[in-house]
C-alpha cells in the first residue's frame, strides 16, 4: 500500500477532474435525514456529510434491483443471448463498511460460480472510499468492518486541512497521478493519521459483543418462544434484506412476449423474510412463519459465512435497523440471545 | 391452451379496468391476436356466449349483477377477477358501512325501491375465482401476464409480499420518514409502489397480503400518533368488505 497526501484546497479540483473523466456516483442529500448515492455532474451536487443512506451504493451499482440477464427466441430457431450491461464507473465517498460489504458480494459472485453480470460491472468500477460518519445505528466497529483493508483504489481519511490517502491498487495510483496534486506523506502526517484512526473508532455509538455468539446461537436456536417474541411485530416486508449491503438473494423471472415468440429473463432482489421465499413445489413452506425466517436471517448474517468464508456477512451498517418499521433490531437481538443463554 | 376464447365483462365498477386492457398500446395488437375476444362490454358490439376465460371487472352490488355473474361462471372454465372492486369489493363496499337500505334512501329517496341493490361483495363471495389481477386500476402487465401464463400452461406469478419490497427496490424514501402514513407493510405489492413513489401513502388497493401482521400495523400507526379511526380509514377505502366480514366473525 502506498500513502499520499491531498491538500483540502486541491480537493474540489480533484473531484471535478474525476467527474470529467468518469461517470461519478457520489452521496447526495435527498431529505432532511437521508442521503443516497447517485451519478453527479458537478462537485456541488455532492454532500459528504452524510450519515444515513437509503441503499448501499456498491450493491445498487453492481447488482441492480432489477436486471435483464438474457433474451431468447423460441420456435424453430432457438436463440439465447446473454444481456450484460456494464460501463466504466467511479464510486466516490463510500464508507469502509460499505466497501467491506462490496468485498463480500465480490466473493459471493465469484465463488463456486462466476456471475458475469456482477463481475463485469465490478471490473469496470473504481472505488474511492472515505472515513464516513457512522449513523446512529451503525455498529461496524463491533463486527470489524469500520476499516477497509482492500476493495478500494483510493481511501481518504480527513486529518485536518488535508486528506491522508491510502492507495490500494495500481489503478488508484494512476488516478492519483493523473487527476490530483498528491504529495508524499511526512512523519507528521503519519502520526496525524494514527490519531485520526483512534478517534474514528470512537465515533461508533453502538457496541455489541459477539463473543460466543456462534455457540450461543445454537443453544437458543430451538427456543420457539424467544424467536416468536423477537419476530412478533415483523411484517415479513423484506426491507431489512433489500437495504442490506451483503444480501445477495435474487429471484429470476421470465417475461415471455405475448406472441410467445421469445422473451427476457431478468432478476430482482429477493428476500428471505417474505412468506413465499421458502415455498416449494407442492405447496410446502419450509419457513412458514416470521420467527423461523428471522432466525434464519440472523444465522445467515452471523454464522453461515463464518463457517464458509471466515467472516460475518453483516458489516454493521445499521440500515436494516433504520429501515424496519417494526423496530426489529439486529444488535438488540444479538444481546437477547446472550441474555437467553445466561438465564 | 391454444387461442382461448375470452370474454371481458363489467359488473358494478367504473369501467376503468376494461379500459386498462384497451390501453395496452404496444401490446394490444399482440394481445388480441393471442386470444379470441368474443365479448368485451366496453369495446365491441358483437357478443358470443361461448368463452373459456372470463375477465370480470366490478363487484356484485345488485341482484342483476349476481345473475350475470352466475351465468358467466356457468359458461367460463376460468375466471379472472380484474381490479379492486372485483377482487375485494373495492370502493363500492363503503355503501355497506352505511347499511344498504340507508344508502339507497340517501341516493334515491322515495324511488329507492326501483333499485335492486344488495350488500356489495367481491365476486369470489359467490363464484370460484381462479386468479386475481388486483389494484385500482390493475396493472396492464399483470392482466396480460395472467392470460399469457394460462396460454402457456404456467401458474401466473402474483406477488404475495408487501409493497415495501417494491419501495426498497426503487430506493424510495419511506413515506413514514416524510411524516406520512402508509399501508405498504401489510398491502399486497404488484403495482411497483405506485403511490409511495409519488410520496403518497399506499391505500392497499390490491388488498392485504395473505397473512398481514395487522397488530404490528396498528402499533406502527399508533407510534405515528394516529387514532383507531385513522387506522380504520386506511383499510376502508378498498377493503371495507373484508373488515365487515371480520367484525361479524
Ligand atoms: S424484520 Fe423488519 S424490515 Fe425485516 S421483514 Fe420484518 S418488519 Fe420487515
Ligand atoms: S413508503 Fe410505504 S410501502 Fe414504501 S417502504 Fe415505507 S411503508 Fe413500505
Amino acid at each position: 500500500m502506498l500513502y499520499k497526501i491531498l491538500d483540502k484546497k486541491d480537493f474540489k479540483d480533484f473531484v471535478n477532474n474525476l467527474i470529467s473523466a468518469y461517470e461519478v456516483t457520489a452521496p447526495k442529500k435527498i431529505s432532511q435525514a437521508l442521503h443516497d448515492f447517485f451519478p453527479i455532474k458537478s462537485y456541488e451536487e455532492m454532500d459528504l456529510s452524510y450519515k444515513r443512506t437509503t441503499l448501499p451504493p456498491a450493491k445498487k451499482m453492481l447488482f441492480p434491483s432489477n436486471e435483464a440477464l438474457a433474451s431468447y427466441t423460441v420456435g424453430n430457431n432457438i436463440e439465447v443471448k446473454s444481456l450484460n450491461e456494464s460501463k466504466e464507473q467511479l464510486l466516490f465517498g463510500v464508507g469502509a463498511w460499505d466497501i467491506n460489504g462490496m468485498n463480500f458480494l465480490d466473493r459471493i459472485f465469484s465463488t463456486d460460480f462466476i456471475d458475469e453480470n456482477y463481475m463485469e460491472k465490478r471490473k469496470k468500477l473504481k472505488v474511492i472510499g472515505i472515513d464516513a460518519e457512522p449513523s446512529d445505528a451503525n455498529f461496524a466497529s463491533s463486527v470489524g468492518s469500520e476499516f477497509a483493508k482492500e476493495g478500494f483504489d483510493l481511501f481518504l481519511s480527513d486529518i485536518g486541512d488535508k486528506y491522508f490517502v491510502r492507495i490500494g491498487t495500481a489503478a488508484g495510483a494512476e488516478i492519483a497521478s493523473k487527476f490530483g496534486d498528491f504529495l508524499d506523506a511526512s512523519d507528521v502526517d503519519y502520526s496525524a493519521y494514527d490519531r485520526q484512526m483512534d478517534l474514528y473508532k470512537n465515533k461508533f455509538n453502538v457496541n455489541v459483543n459477539l463473543d460466543n455468539f456462534f455457540e450461543n446461537f445454537e443453544i437458543v436456536y430451538g427456543k420457539k418462544d424467544l424467536w416468536e417474541k423477537l419476530a412478533k411485530s415483523c411484517f415479513s416486508c423484506g426491507s431489512c434484506n433489500l437495504v442490506c449491503p451483503t444480501c445477495f438473494c435474487f429471484n429470476v423471472r421470465d417475461d415471455i412476449k405475448i406472441d410467445l415468440a421469445g422473451g427476457i429473463k431478468s432478476r430482482q432482489w429477493d428476500s428471505c423474510m417474505i412468506s413465499n421465499y421458502g415455498l416449494v413445489a407442492g405447496g410446502h413452506n419450509f419457513r412458514p412463519d416470521e420467527a423461523n425466517r428471522l432466525k434464519q436471517r440472523y444465522r445467515c448474517k452471523l454464522k453461515t459465512f463464518v463457517e464458509k468464508f471466515g467472516q460475518y456477512s453483516c458489516v454493521g451498517c445499521g440500515r436494516c435497523v433504520e429501515a424496519c418499521l417494526a423496530k426489529i433490531n439486529i444488535y438488540e437481538d444479538i444481546n437477547a440471545v446472550k441474555e437467553e443463554v445466561s438465564i | 391452451m391454444s387461442k382461448p376464447k375470452v370474454g371481458v365483462f363489467g359488473l358494478a365498477g367504473c369501467g376503468g379496468c376494461q379500459l386498462e386492457i384497451l390501453n395496452l398500446e404496444d401490446e394490444l395488437i399482440d394481445f388480441i391476436c393471442a386470444v379470441d375476444i368474443v365479448h368485451f362490454t366496453e369495446a365491441i358490439t358483437e357478443h358470443s356466449d361461448t368463452y373459456d376465460i372470463a375477465l370480470i371487472e366490478g363487484s356484485v352490488s345488485t341482484k342483476h349483477d349476481l345473475e350475470r355473474l352466475e351465468h358467466i361462471a356457468s359458461v367460463a372454465k376460468i375466471i379472472i377477477a380484474i381490479g379492486a372492486c372485483s377482487s375485494t369489493g373495492g370502493l363500492n363496499c363503503l355503501k355497506n358501512l352505511y347499511g344498504t337500505e340507508k344508502a339507497k334512501e340517501l341516493v334515491y329517496g322515495d324511488k329507492k325501491d326501483w333499485i335492486d341493490a344488495i350488500d356489495t361483495k367481491p365476486i369470489d363471495a359467490y363464484v370460484k375465482v381462479d386468479y386475481h389481477a388486483r389494484g385500482c386500476p390493475p396493472t396492464r402487465a399483470e392482466i396480460v401476464d395472467i392470460v399469457k401464463s394460462l396460454i402457456m400452461g404456467k401458474v401466473p406469478e402474483i406477488p404475495d409480499y408487501p409493497v415495501c419490497i417494491e419501495c426498497k427496490r426503487l430506493g424510495n424514501i419511506c413515506v413514514y420518514e416524510t411524516g406520512g402514513t402508509c399501508m405498504g407493510p401489510v398491502a399486497r405489492a404488484g403495482c411497483n409502489a405506485r403511490c409511495p413513489s409519488a410520496n403518497s401513502g399506499c391505500e392497499a388497493c390490491r388488498g392485504p397480503v395473505d397473512d398481514p401482521n395487522i397488530n404490528a400495523q396498528k402499533d406502527l400507526l399508533d407510534r405515528y400518533g394516529l387514532t383507531v379511526e385513522d387506522i380504520m380509514e386506511g383499510f376502508n377505502l378498498y377493503n371495507a368488505c373484508k373488515k365487515i366480514e371480520q367484525k361479524n366473525k
